[in-house]
Formats: C-alpha cells, structure tokens, sequence
C-alpha cells in the first residue's frame, strides 16, 4: 500500500463514520471532553493543517504542543494533506523553562525537519535559532504554559550553521515519524510507513477481535508509541472512539482513568507495568467505586511485566469488576510499529519461575539490570505474520526457556530511523532485526526479562544512561567524565528509578557535595525530564573500573546499592 | 481548624522524612528533583495521615507541592476535616 492509498482509505474510514464519535478529548479533569465524529475530523483536520502547514509535500513538521484538541487534529491533518508530522514529546511543568529551550534548540538545530508547529511563546523564542519555519500555533487553555515560557529573549543561539534536511531522507510511503528515543542528543525516529501501518493495526484488530463497539481510554501521550498507535490510530482504524486526557491530569488524579473508562463503556486500556501498581497504590484515595467488569482487557505495555504489579491491580480492583483473566500482556516497540506478541484475550498470562531457566550465557554478563521476580511473566505469542527467535551472543538460536537476545522479523518491521544525519537504514541481516532486549521463548510464549542495552525505564520512558552521564559532566564541581547513570528497581511501583553517582573533583568536601547533588537533580529533572530517585557525589576513585580501565556502570550499581543503600546481596552476576 | 504551624511542622516532617534531609521552607522540593511526580501522591497521603484530614488532590497541580510554603498554603486552602 503507497502513502495515497493510505490516505483514500483514511479518508474513506473517517467518511463511514462521519455521524459516530471517535475521538473524545478530554482537556482538564473537571470539564467535558471535546468531542469528534468522524465528519468533524474530515472538516477540521485538513483545515486545519492547511492553516499552518508551511512545508512541501511529503516534507517533515513537527509538532510541540500539549495536550489539544489542535495536536489530534494537526497529526491527522497533515497526514491527510501529504505532509510527514513527528510529534515532539511536550515537557512536564516541573522542567526548568529556559534549560529546556536551550536544549530543545540544540536538538532542533540538528534534526533535519521543514518546519516546526508550536505555541506562540516557543515559536518566537526559537524561531532564531532553527533552519526551517517556526510557526505559531494557539491552543485553547495553554495561557499558563505560554507565560512559563517567557524568558528574556533573545535565546542564546549556537554558533556555527544549523543542519540542513536532506532530501528524499524518508521512504517514498512514510505517512509519519515516531521518535523512539535519545533525551538530549540522539534524537532518531521511526518512519512509519502505509503498508507498516496498515499491517499493524489489521494484525492488532485480528488478534484482539477488536471491533467498533468497542473503545479505548488513555491518558497516554502520543508521543509515545502506546499512546499514538494502540490509543489512538488502532481505535480510529477500526471505527471505535478513544478517549484521551493527559498524563499529568492522571498523576494526581489516578481514578479518571477508571471515570472514563466507565462512564464512556471503553473496553480496552493499555498501560505501562509501574502504572498497574501505581493505581493499586492509590485505591484508599479513590472517592467514589466504578463498574469495571466490561473491560475486555488491560494490556500491559512497554516495560518488563511484573507478576506482583497485576496482582495488586486485581486485588485492588476486584470489587469494581476487574478479573484476573483481563490482565494482559504485549511485547511492542516502535521498531516494529506496535504490538510484536499479544497474550491471548480470556486467559491469565502464563507464567515461567525463573528457577527453570536455562543456564545464562557467559558473554551476556554486560546486560543491563533485569527487574528480578520470582516468575517471569509471559507476553505473550508473536502476532500473526511475525517470527521472534531468541539468540546468543554467536549468532545462534537459544533452545527453550534459554534467555538471549530477542530479534524479530515481521510484515510491520522498520527500515531504519530518521536522525540527524538524515534516514539511516538500520542493519537488518537476512530480516531479523536484533532488538537489544534480552528474554526468553518457552514453548509459544516470549517472555521479556530486561534490556541488553543499558537503558533505563521509567514509568515507561526510555531512559538512555550516556544522555543523563552527559548532563551531569557539565557541572563544573564534578571530575571529567566520571559519571555514571543506570537503574534500580522500584518494587513498590513495578518500574525503575533512576541514580546518578558523580565523583567531586579535587578534595571530598561533605557540605560541597551534598549542594552538587542538589544540582544534579535539578540540571537532569530540567534537561532530561526525569527526576534522579538518587543524585550521589562520591570521592574521587569510588566509581568502579573494569580491569580494561573502563568505568563499568554494573559494578558501579552494585557497589551503590551495597554500600549507598544497604543491599548486600546484591551481585553483578 | 486547622493550625498554620501544626500545618508547616507536619509539612516540614513529612518532606524530611521523604527525602532523607531537612530542607528550607522555600526549597524547591519538585522542580529540583528533590521528589518525583509519582511520588507526589504518597507525599499528600502522608499529609493526611499526620493530620487527620483529606486532601482532594484531582484539581490541584504538581506545583501545589513545590515547597513547604507551596504545601502549608495548599493545605490550609483545600483541606477537609475527616
């Protein structure tokens, strides 16, 4: 399928369902949600776009906006006008202004894109400082996020010429790009593509016999694969509604989750794995009871499954109609658009104890920390018309229940990402794509432990540790180069958090390094976005070396929760 | 009725107890790093605990809790006797 046969086919979906609603948008907690039938989206989206789009065709915008009802209807607007739209991830309000302007200036001065859409504020403060247009976009009820960027002017702009886009970078039937990653520097996305796209949602809507009576409620963002692709294009394909409110409404305010998904009768709910745990936590708070027992399913999404957070889930929520037979499971990436494995509707997840694994290669000692657990928690067979195998570090596939590396090779598979140095094919030998995360098969069922690479998640996000190691070297206090970031578990929310340990430059001073530890949590809150659970500033030589003289962020971690946080345990192995 | 003072010790308390130190009252406790967005729930769960009232969190914002200040004042403001 090309990208204009995508588009017919767009077009002629949102036309069927020109008098249902399918899209509720849900802008503060207190009001009613906007709603969008599918005549509303033909009329306002291509308008829309049309109003602010200053590109070519087939040419890349970006969108930094909050959550509104312009930024559902700009990404389909484009879409539907010829144009490639990339969300932008918005920042939390915790993040510091200024920082993060300077910092969004520098990725955007290397990310080869034709123009930008933001709020007015951000439009004039960086439109200086970019090669490509930067044009104003007003949204209802963001006042209060427009004064927070008014900073003195003019923004420090960087020297040297900024990057320039490449032409024809993206494949010829790209629709849009999702970033899958990189906080500060390596900015890089997924082009999805029509057929991709097509593939995906049509698998999806297959395995999960999803049909238009059923629904979604998120408060998921869209620039997040989750959030855009199982939240809001798979309902929208199918010609259900979704309804979507913002992530930091759902933060203090845990049980509109389970308001909307009652009072609009939605049927599905993805949700990251600390998610699960964080509204079991929250049950006590929760004011009023809610008729739960018609989700079809809660899917668990984007970090390692937890048995003990489901369980706490269906404890907590029992009484309001959830069953553990709801609780579901599903290995996705935007590498592969979405869904790679979906557990299978009616059943409880099967579970494998982590006591029958086969042995653990030698050559994986460098993995990242896995979330240790009792059981492992399967995610499920592969979806129709894609494969997973499970190799080790020779290139060989791993016999049941033998953990290695998980590789793909599917119908929805990319074929590289859009960074700065224009669209990158990714290397993908004989159509197997290495996915850097490292698991098991045991019989039909992929089982996920943790990441080969070091990469941190929190509540869902992807954490790279070299982003946060690069922030904090910029303190001038802290030795050159001695920093290192990595990840420890959270048991009570069934996610990770993230440390920091910095060594202080010339003699230990108690005092001095407890004010640097301070500014290492605020500089990687308002660069990074997330707030370091532990900031530490050690001596000089605490952080550990390998035997080659390299900084090994393991034993680092492993001295940290030995000595820091009193779990003598623990070991590197 | 709830007290100023009785408010700010409680807030006081409960920071320094989250975060493992005493921090001043105008210390940005939030958009320092200091404590973390998930995290913002259990802090107003301990408020309520220690002084017996509910704090109806759906309308406020995370910087409704951005220093003891933030919190004595939000508290005084949205708290209901249990």
């Amino acid at each position: 399928m090309d990208a204009q046969s995508f588009r017919e086919l767009l077009l002629s979906r949102l036309q069927q369902n020109r008098d249902r609603v399918l899209l509720r948008i849900l802008l503060s907690p207190g009001a009613e949600p906007v709603e969008l039938t599918g005549a509303d989206i033909l009329s306002r989206a291509p308008e829309l776009a049309r109003r602010y789009q200053a590109a070519a065709e087939s040419s890349v915008v970006l969108l930094l906006l909050p959550h509104s009802v312009e930024l559902f209807l700009l990404h389909f607007g484009l879409i539907l006008e010829g144009r490639l739209p990339a969300i932008l991830a918005w920042p939390t309000n915790r993040i510091d202004p200024e920082k993060y302007q300077r910092n969004l200036l520098h990725q955007l001065r290397h990310l080869p894109a034709d123009q930008l859409i933001t709020l007015p504020r951000l439009a004039t403060n960086l439109a200086g400082g970019v090669h490509f247009p930067v044009t104003e976009c007003r949204v209802e009820n963001a006042r209060q996020l427009e004064e927070s960027f008014r900073i003195p002017l003019p923004l420090e702009v960087p020297e040297g010429e900024p990057a320039r886009p490449r032409a024809g970078d993206t494949p010829a039937d790209a629709i849009f790009l999702q970033f899958s990653g990189g906080t500060t520097g390596a900015q890089k996305a997924v082009a999805v593509t029509a057929s991709l796209l097509a593939a995906q949602l049509e698998s999806l809507r297959r395995c999960l016999a999803f049909t238009a009576e059923d629904g979604v409620a998120s408060w998921l963002p869209l620039y997040h694969d989750m959030g855009l692709i199982a939240c809001l294009w798979f309902p929208l394909w199918c010609g259900a509604p979704s309804l979507h409110f913002s992530a930091n409404d759902w933060l203090l305010n845990p049980e509109l989750l389970f308001r909307c998904l009652d009072r609009y009768r939605a049927t599905f709910c993805w949700l990251p794995n600390f998610a699960f745990s964080y509204l079991a936590a929250q049950r006590g708070r929760m004011k009023q009871s809610y008729s739960l027992g018609h989700v079809r399913a809660w899917i668990n999404c984007s970090e390692p499954v937890r048995l003990r957070s489901f369980r706490e889930f269906a404890e907590a929520f029992a009484p309001w109609g959830v069953t553990v037979e709801s609780l579901q499971a599903s290995y996705a990436m935007a590498e592969n658009i979405f869904a790679v494995t979906q557990t299978p509707l009616g059943l409880q997840p099967r579970t494998f104890p982590r006591s029958r694994l086969r042995h653990r290669a030698a050559a994986f000692q460098e993995t990242a920390f896995d979330l240790l657990d009792d059981v492992y928690v399967s995610s499920g067979p592969v979806l129709e018309g894609m494969s997973v195998r499970v190799v080790n570090p020779q290139g060989e596939v791993c016999a049941d229940a033998e953990p290695g590396n998980i590789q793909l090779r599917t119908e929805c598979l990319f074929s590289g990402y859009w960074t700065s140095g224009g669209f990158i094919t990714e290397s993908i030998v004989n159509g197997w794509y290495s996915t850097g995360d490292y698991g098991f098969l045991a019989g039909e069922d992929l089982y996920v432990i943790g990441r080969l690479k070091d990469i941190i998640i929190v509540g869902g996000q992807n954490i790279f540790p070299e982003d946060v190691e690069l922030v904090v070297n910029s303190i001038d206090s802290i030795y050159p180069g001695r920093v290192v970031a990595f990840g420890i578990n959270d048991e009570q929310y069934g996610t990770e958090r993230l440390a920091v340990v910095a060594e202080l430059r010339g003699e230990f001073d108690a005092g001095k390094a407890e004010a640097v530890e301070r500014r290492v949590h605020q500089l990687v809150l308002s660069t990074i976005g997330i707030a370091p659970r532990y900031a530490a500033v050690v001596p000089e030589r605490w952080i550990v070396k390998s035997t080659a003289g390299k900084i090994s962020r393991r034993d680092t971690r492993v001295r940290f929760l030995r000595e820091r946080l009193n779990q003598p345990q623990v070991t590197a192995g | 009725m709830l007290n100023p003072n009785q408010v700010r010790k409680a807030a006081q308390e409960v920071v320094a107890e989250m975060i493992g130190k005493k921090v001043g009252d105008a210390d940005y406790l939030i958009s320092s790093g200091l404590i973390d967005s998930l995290s913002i729930l259990k802090l107003i769960g301990n408020l309520e605990n220690r002084l017996s009232v509910t704090i109806p969190a759906g309308d406020l914002q995370p910087d409704d809790f951005e220093s003891v200040d933030f919190i004595t004042d939000t508290v005084l403001r949205v708290a209901r006797s249990r």
